[in-house]
């Protein structure tokens, strides 16, 4: 088994003659939560997209190089897009669990439509698992027959996180999920991190410094579609190698 | 303080002025139907429950209830699913050629005469057939209603924040299940819109069955290869006729019509404010 959950060689993206993304190296360990930072506009959920050929969504957007998940490149002709977005969850950054599936659809649509669970037992089985590693079983195993609409912003972004888990996927891309919800919410998830990287391999999109130091085991400095810095989350904050990073962790880039 | 008076007063000025207009815009729908009240309930409160389900013979207009329901269920059985399709492939292939010509097409298709339909109709069906019949209607009234749902449909369909729809394919769904099974689900109240207003309006068409359904007033349809009647068309028939008792029934199957339209206007408005996502 190859050591890097994720790798990139020379990934270049671009929206027609705008190149977002310009030609970034970069190894992210298995189970660590690794952020990617940067400021507003500089291509971090870009580039997140392209870890599970979600980008192709766009069709304007194209991608070149190559993305290795767990060694293989996804992007060799003979992958499935779908399968590698079944071993690669995503949560978005707004909560956005389906507004017409209770509560417990929500969870277990991936595992339905996909056919992934023999019978009923082993799907009831699998979305409460999949809620109790979202730390949401307990708020919501006697409403599961109700709409998502009564959740809170941050019970919401801990059913999109079930959803995602419930399919059982190596990587989890979690794209700014604190950025619409509130503080407490927050930090429930920032908690949650902790416990799935485990199992996972998190790689989360932030544009805080502050919350990458809190959650993140190593970090990503991108600006203007370049890769500046990578290394641990202490290496980076404490002792940065590049200016630009340097300025971005203590606050004066933004 | 001269100047903010004048300036108060002005801007009051404008809102009486939009107000009148406003008024006067609306008035002629008060008017209709106030009219249609107090001329069509007289008849039908004289007839009894003989108005709704009895013959023309008998005073009633039930079979042109009953055709009218008849050619809006068929009209729908054909229409609706295509039409359907069509929205959902204009969304889903908006930049295609055939994409970009449909949404072109469909547009053309609301504001086309409605009475050009019926002849084409009458041509390709009602003379080869060598009858007027309920199908021949209801293939006229299909034409009209697809573009409705189609519209509505794609416009439904395009409401849907995207981020939704990166939720369905993230999951790994395919193409097929991520639309059909979550995204058209997501957006079943604005589909359904659609449909109940195609389904509104092809219910009070007149032009479109003037050449194809011929006419059944004396006694109930029984065959969709046969003539039909409906209530539009038996109001043009009857306002036709320089009987007085005439004139009074289609008064009343005015009245009939208005408030089908009506029970299926105002839920539409109802769901429609509860379109939120």
């Amino acid at each position: 088994m190859n050591e890097y959950a994720i790798e990139t060689k020379n990934l270049k993206i671009s929206y027609g003659d705008n190149e977002v993304i310009k030609g970034v190296d970069l190894k992210v360990l298995k189970n660590v939560v690794f952020a990617l930072m940067g400021p507003s506009g500089c291509g971090k959920s870009t580039m997140l997209r392209a870890f599970n050929r979600l980008l192709e969504l766009n069709k304007d957007a194209v991608v070149e190089g190559e993305v290795l998940l767990f060694g293989e490149n996804i992007y060799s002709p003979d992958i499935d897009p779908i399968e590698v977005r079944r071993d690669v969850g995503m949560v978005f950054q707004y909560p956005n669990p389906f507004p017409h599936l209770t509560i417990y659809d929500n969870v277990a649509i991936g595992l339905k439509l996909n056919k992934l669970a023999k019978n009923k037992r082993e799907l009831d089985e699998r979305v409460r698992w999949a809620l109790e590693k979202a730390a949401l079983w307990d708020e919501v195993k006697d409403r599961m027959g109700d709409y998502p609409s009564d959740l809170s912003g941050g019970q919401k972004q801990r059913l999109v996180v079930a959803r995602a888990l419930a399919m059982k996927p190596k990587v989890l891309l979690m794209d700014e999920p604190t950025a619409n919800i509130d503080p407490v919410g927050t930090k429930k998830i920032e908690e949650l991190l902790f416990e799935l990287k485990e199992d996972y391999t998190i790689i989360l999109v932030t544009h805080s410094p502050a919350q990458a130091a809190r959650v993140s085991d190593c970090v990503g400095f991108l600006y203007l579609g370049e890769l500046i810095e990578v290394g641990s989350t202490k290496d980076i904050f404490e002792k940065p190698k590049n200016e630009l990073t340097e300025q971005y962790v203590t606050g004066e880039l933004v | 303080m001269s100047v903010s008076n004048f300036r108060k007063a002005k801007e009051k000025a404008f809102l009486i002025a939009v107000g009148i207009t406003t008024l006067i815009a609306i008035l002629p729908l008060f008017h209709i139907i106030a009219t249609v009240l107090m001329n069509g309930l007289p008849p039908i409160v004289a007839k009894g429950p003989v108005f709704i389900t009895g013959t023309l013979s008998e005073g009633g207009i039930g079979p042109a209830i009953v055709g009218t329901f008849m050619l809006t269920f068929l009209s729908s059985l054909i229409g609706l699913p295509i039409a359907f399709l069509v929205g959902v492939y204009a969304y889903e292939y908006p930049k295609s050629a055939i994409g970009r010509l449909t949404k072109a097409l469909l547009q053309i298709m609301l504001e086309f005469p409605t009475i050009l339909v019926g002849v084409f109709v009458m041509d390709i069906i009602a003379i080869p057939m060598g009858t007027y019949s309920a199908f021949a209607g209801a293939f006229a009234l299909a034409i009209i209603l697809m573009p409705y749902v189609a519209v509505y449909t794609h416009e439904a369909m395009r409401q849907i924040p995207f981020t939704y729809r990166e939720a369905s394919f993230g999951l790994g769904l395919t193409k097929f299940k991520a639309v059909f099974r979550v995204l058209v689900p997501v957006s079943k109240r604005g589909i359904m819109t659609g449909v109940l207003i195609g389904m509104a309006k092809v219910a009070g068409e007149t032009a479109p069955l003037l050449f194809t359904t011929g006419g059944l007033y004396q006694s109930y349809p029984h065959s969709i290869s046969q003539p039909v009647g409906a209530i539009p068309l038996l109001i043009y028939t009857l306002v036709q006729s320089p009987s007085a008792s005439d004139h009074a029934m289609a008064w009343g199957a005015s009245l009939v019509l208005l408030l089908i339209f009506l029970a299926v206007f105002i839920p539409i408005r109802r769901s429609l404010k509860e379109v939120k996502l």
